[in-house]
């Protein structure tokens, strides 16, 4: 039996008749197309399907869909306005801290819930903010980089 | 100042924008109207022989469109390597018997994938349940049970490239029903080289299989059109030109038939070049059903069933002077490449190949055997046999070191090669920047000052650890060497560049990103050449329909192979533009200089035209000319074909990529683990096109490297995998990221494209002997097995 949600997803309400074993992850991908939100495990390991949840990161594979009803979700979609780059997406560019682009969507989003909550962070909380979400590209030293020069030019 | 306007720059990479706000498009992301789902059965034994398959049940449940087994293929084989000596040995589904867990059996097509993953359970297999082999130790002795009995017939793919047919057996030389590849090569007189030595050493290792871990999970999309009998493939691949040649002939479809479309690969590294049977599976259920299908692995299936870093061991015998020159070398080391052969003979050739241009060892035997046994398949992996090897030569080479008192790090810079140098089959050197590698990675962790410490023979610990006691630091190295590309289907990249009326261009390359940033790099190269910027070129990519042929983006010959062929096409485009050019301002084309989209005449300023005044001048003369410029490089222009696998002869590569890389560990005696604190590589890859993306590949491969040289291993009890989850297979996390200092070594390579070569992968291969060799320095034990796992380390103190 299906039933019906109202979420609020980047800023826009949507009603969606959903499963009950659907994850919020199938829900975002399947029924809205938003798939920047990517499945690396299905697991709730790898950190891809990162998404904010009434402004915090939870691995959307691990959230059923009806649990998230009337609650306000953001994802890689929304995190540009207007067509301009967040600062935090605009320096993953500049500072070469994306290769393949599989993590990057939940890698800048738990990256967003840092700084909102820790402006200026040390290197340590950025590696222990960005430690659920695996990149095997990189090797971490230029998300790390990335992340810190957000936290500098936005403190200044 | 650079001489140079595009290429060097740390420019951002081109899809970096599409790739930040979710847009980018990967194979799992593809949809497609009517869409069906596929989920493929898989053996639960790792050997048994199919007694009978009974899918009627599953066909029955609604939602289920098609059911396949092996009977429904037919004969159909393929592989990796398909040589006259090595023929294919493997079926999209099995016919008569299984060989690894995870063996694929049969194949559901349904509505959804819950329903397909449903309809697989009631797929009824009787199996008779074989003695297995789970090692090579156990694979080679007489009375193991046989996985392949069978000699196999049929054309090769390597006789179609024109290769002459063999009737030669390589079993007649290794005399082991298992074995499934021998490569041995040797040169100079070993005997005498040990007798000329001071000081001998005999030792064994062991490197374990490890994981890709690319974060994109593998994928196909098929969508076969019944009215023009074509079939569009998107899939998550490293090679979109040999997917297409070995899918077409497993198919029995005309080669211009299939296509295989762009979608952006989430990671790769090596893992997704080999063909599988899931891509063949939703191409045969597309083309029954006439309806797209889409195959996406569980995360467990891409660990189990989508190839893994060969597990090798490794015995090692060298002599060496008093004053550190290394006079004699013989490897034999035997690798196992699970059920099939996987990439078994290319790694046993490649451990000498990827090897052997590091040290100058006059007295040289090699001989590497790979072998069947009943664990997952093994296939290539980022260095492809490298980190295994070096890891066995480069400990052993310190531990020869320490015992003559000497400084590894002297001891290596007296045996590398430099540029110059012959190898033994020919290549030669042009460009090898080892030596410089080697100092400057040494500078990265303060070398003298870890040696120091340890040259006076006092414990290490003394003022060096967190601690006292308990924490320990050491410093290691290690080098590795690498081929810019090589010879294999489908043996050269082209490249073509159209011009635009705005003067800008559109590069059309059959090569395919994967993260290691190639459309940024062959742009910029082209827009060098073109004189243009970086914003004025579009890269259109990854389409066999629409783009020339493509090595791949496997082999490393990304930068050097298929950026020639850009270099050409850019060349080639500019030619014809200052040709019009001088026609419309009535001079000779050496007359003519450009820059920023301008074509001056010389000396004469006041007489130009812009790029796009010359473009459209081209279309109004000659025969409506819109300048569309080509070009061609061979993965290596000096050989008509591939190597001899078994030989090892023949030429390789155009050019070898060097790294040296040091570490400094931290050692926690109570617990034995192993933190690396420093991580610092030297890589000389010629130049680097774009400084980013060079160094973003470089800190890649280090990471990994550290993994593997600490923590990852893949866990198998007869043959079922143990950890075959992110969290059980422990691969870095960003806590674990060292503090790295790079650095790249400029030797310009004259056969590169603006003298660059291989840097993607070399990078990995040198940090398991430089955390073994530091892990040593730290605290005296030497471990001979990768992973470097606390209980080894403690079980090492203690002993």
């Amino acid at each position: 039996m299906k039933r019906l949600i109202n979420i609020v997803v980047n800023g826009e309400p949507h009603e969606v008749a959903v499963n009950p074993e659907q994850t919020l992850l199938e829900i975002l991908r399947e029924e809205l197309g938003l798939t920047g939100t990517k499945k690396g495990c299905d697991q709730g390991e790898c950190g891809a399907c990162t998404v904010l949840v009434d402004g915090k990161p939870v691995s959307s594979c691990l959230v059923l869909a009806v649990s998230v009803n009337g609650k306000s979700i953001a994802t890689i979609e929304g995190l540009s306005q207007n067509g301009r780059l967040h600062p935090l997406q605009e320096a993953f560019v500049q500072h070469g801290a994306i290769q393949c682009g599989f993590c990057t969507p939940g890698m800048l989003l738990a990256a967003k819930y840092l700084l909102e909550n820790r402006p200026l962070p040390s290197e340590q909380e950025i590696k222990e903010a960005i430690a659920g979400n695996i990149c095997r590209c990189t090797g971490y030293v230029k998300i790390i980089e990335a992340i810190t020069a957000v936290a500098h030019s936005t403190a200044q | 100042m650079s001489k140079y306007a595009v290429v060097g720059e740390g420019l951002p990479r081109i899809d970096g924008p599409e790739k930040a706000t979710g847009q980018a498009k990967f194979t799992v992301d593809i949809k497609l109207p009517g869409m069906l789902y596929g989920k493929i059965l898989r053996s639960p034994y790792p050997h048994a022989r199919i007694i009978s398959i009974d899918t009627s049940a599953a066909e029955a449940l609604p939602g289920v469109k098609a059911v396949i087994t092996g009977k429904d293929i037919g004969e159909v084989r393929y592989a990796f390597v398909d040589t006259p000596r090595y023929p294919a040995d493997e079926r999209p589904l099995a016919i008569d018997k299984v060989r690894y867990i995870g063996d694929e059996v049969a194949a559901v097509a349904a509505v959804s994938e819950a329903v397909a993953e449903e309809a697989l359970g009631l797929i009824k297999v009787e199996y008779e349940v074989l003695p297995a082999v789970f090692t090579p130790e156990e694979a080679i002795k007489p009375t193991a049970a046989v996985i392949h009995e069978n000699s196999l017939e049929g054309t090769s793919a390597w006789e179609e490239w024109g290769a002459a047919g063999r009737s030669h057996d390589y079993r007649a030389e290794v005399d082991i029903d298992n074995a499934s590849a021998r490569s041995a090569i040797s040169f100079g007189d070993v005997e005498e080289g040990f007798r000329q030595a001071d000081h001998i050493r005999e030792d064994s290792f062991d490197a374990a299989a490890t994981a890709h871990c690319a974060l994109e999970p593998h994928a196909a999309v098929a969508s076969y059109d019944p009215v023009n009998g074509k079939l569009d493939l998107w899939l998550s691949t490293m090679g979109i030109f040999l997917k297409r040649f070995v899918l077409s002939k497993a198919l029995k479809m005309p080669i211009s038939k299939v296509r295989v479309r762009h979608s952006y690969v989430g990671g790769a590294f090596g893992g997704k070049i080999d063909v599988f049977p899931y891509e063949f599976c939703a191409a045969y259920l597309s083309m029954k059903l006439g309806r797209p299908v889409k195959i996406e692995l569980d995360r467990e299936e891409v660990f189990t069933t989508t190839r893994q870093r060969h597990p090798i061991s490794i015995k090692i015998k060298t002599g060496i002077k008093k004053d550190g020159t290394i006079v004699a070398q013989d490897i034999k080391l035997y690798a196992d490449n699970g059920g099939y052969r996987g990439s078994g003979a290319i790694v046993v050739f490649l451990c000498h190949g990827f090897s052997f241009p590091v040290y100058n060892i006059p007295n040289y035997r090699y001989e590497g055997i790979a072998v069947y046994t009943n664990n997952p398949i093994r296939g290539p992996q980022r260095g492809h046999g490298a980190p295994q090897v070096r890891f066995a030569i480069d400990s052993q080479l310190d531990m020869i070191a320490r015992e003559l008192g000497l400084d590894p790090v002297e001891v290596m810079l007296k045996n590398v090669r430099h540029k110059g140098d012959v190898l033994p089959n020919g290549d030669k050197l042009n460009s090898c920047g080892l030596s410089d590698a080697i100092r400057g990675a040494a500078q990265g962790v303060n070398w003298t000052v870890g040696r120091s410490q340890l040259n006076k023979g006092e414990d290490c610990a003394k003022g060096s650890g967190r601690d006292g006691a308990r924490f320990r630091r050491g410093v290691g190295m290690s080098l590795c060497s690498m081929f810019s590309g090589a010879m294999y289907y489908p043996f050269a990249s082209a490249a073509m560049i159209k011009l635009h009326d705005d003067g800008s261009a559109t590069l059309f390359t059959g090569s395919q990103e994967l993260g290691q940033g190639i459309y940024t790099t062959l742009g910029q190269v082209a827009a060098e050449e073109l004189g243009i910027g970086l914003d004025d070129i579009r890269v259109v990519a990854g389409d066999t329909e629409i783009t020339p042929i493509d090595l791949g983006s496997f082999l490393s010959g990304g930068a050097l192979v298929t950026g020639n062929a850009v270099k050409l096409a850019a060349a080639d485009a500019r030619r014809q533009l200052l040709e019009v050019a001088a026609e419309i301002l009535e001079v000779k084309v050496e007359d003519l200089n450009y820059r920023n989209k301008q074509i001056f005449v010389k000396g004469n300023l006041d007489k130009s035209i812009s790029y796009a005044k010359a473009i459209q001048g081209s279309v109004f003369r000659k025969n409506g000319n819109p300048i569309i410029g080509t070009g061609s490089y061979k993965g290596n222009p000096e050989t008509d074909r591939y190597p001899s696998l078994a030989k090892a002869k023949g030429l390789f590569t155009s050019a070898y990529g060097f790294c040296a890389q040091a570490v400094e560990v931290e050692v926690d005696t109570l617990t034995g683990k192993v933190k690396v604190l420093k991580a610092s590589t030297f890589h000389d890859c010629g130049f680097p096109l774009n400084k980013t993306i060079v160094e973003g590949q470089v800190e890649g491969c280090v990471s990994m490297g550290m993994g593997q040289a600490l923590s990852e291993e893949i866990v198998l009890e007869k043959g079922q995998l143990f950890n075959a989850s992110f969290l059980n297979y422990r691969l870095p996390i960003a806590t674990d990221t060292p503090e790295t200092k790079d650095g790249l070594v400029d030797s310009l390579e004259p056969n590169g494209p603006f003298g660059a070569k291989e840097v993607g992968e070399g990078a990995v291969a040198g940090m398991l002997a430089a955390v073994a060799n530091a892990v040593n320095d730290a605290v005296g034990v030497r471990i001979y097995s990768t992973p470097i796992t606390p209980d080894k380390v403690l079980s090492a103190l203690q002993g």
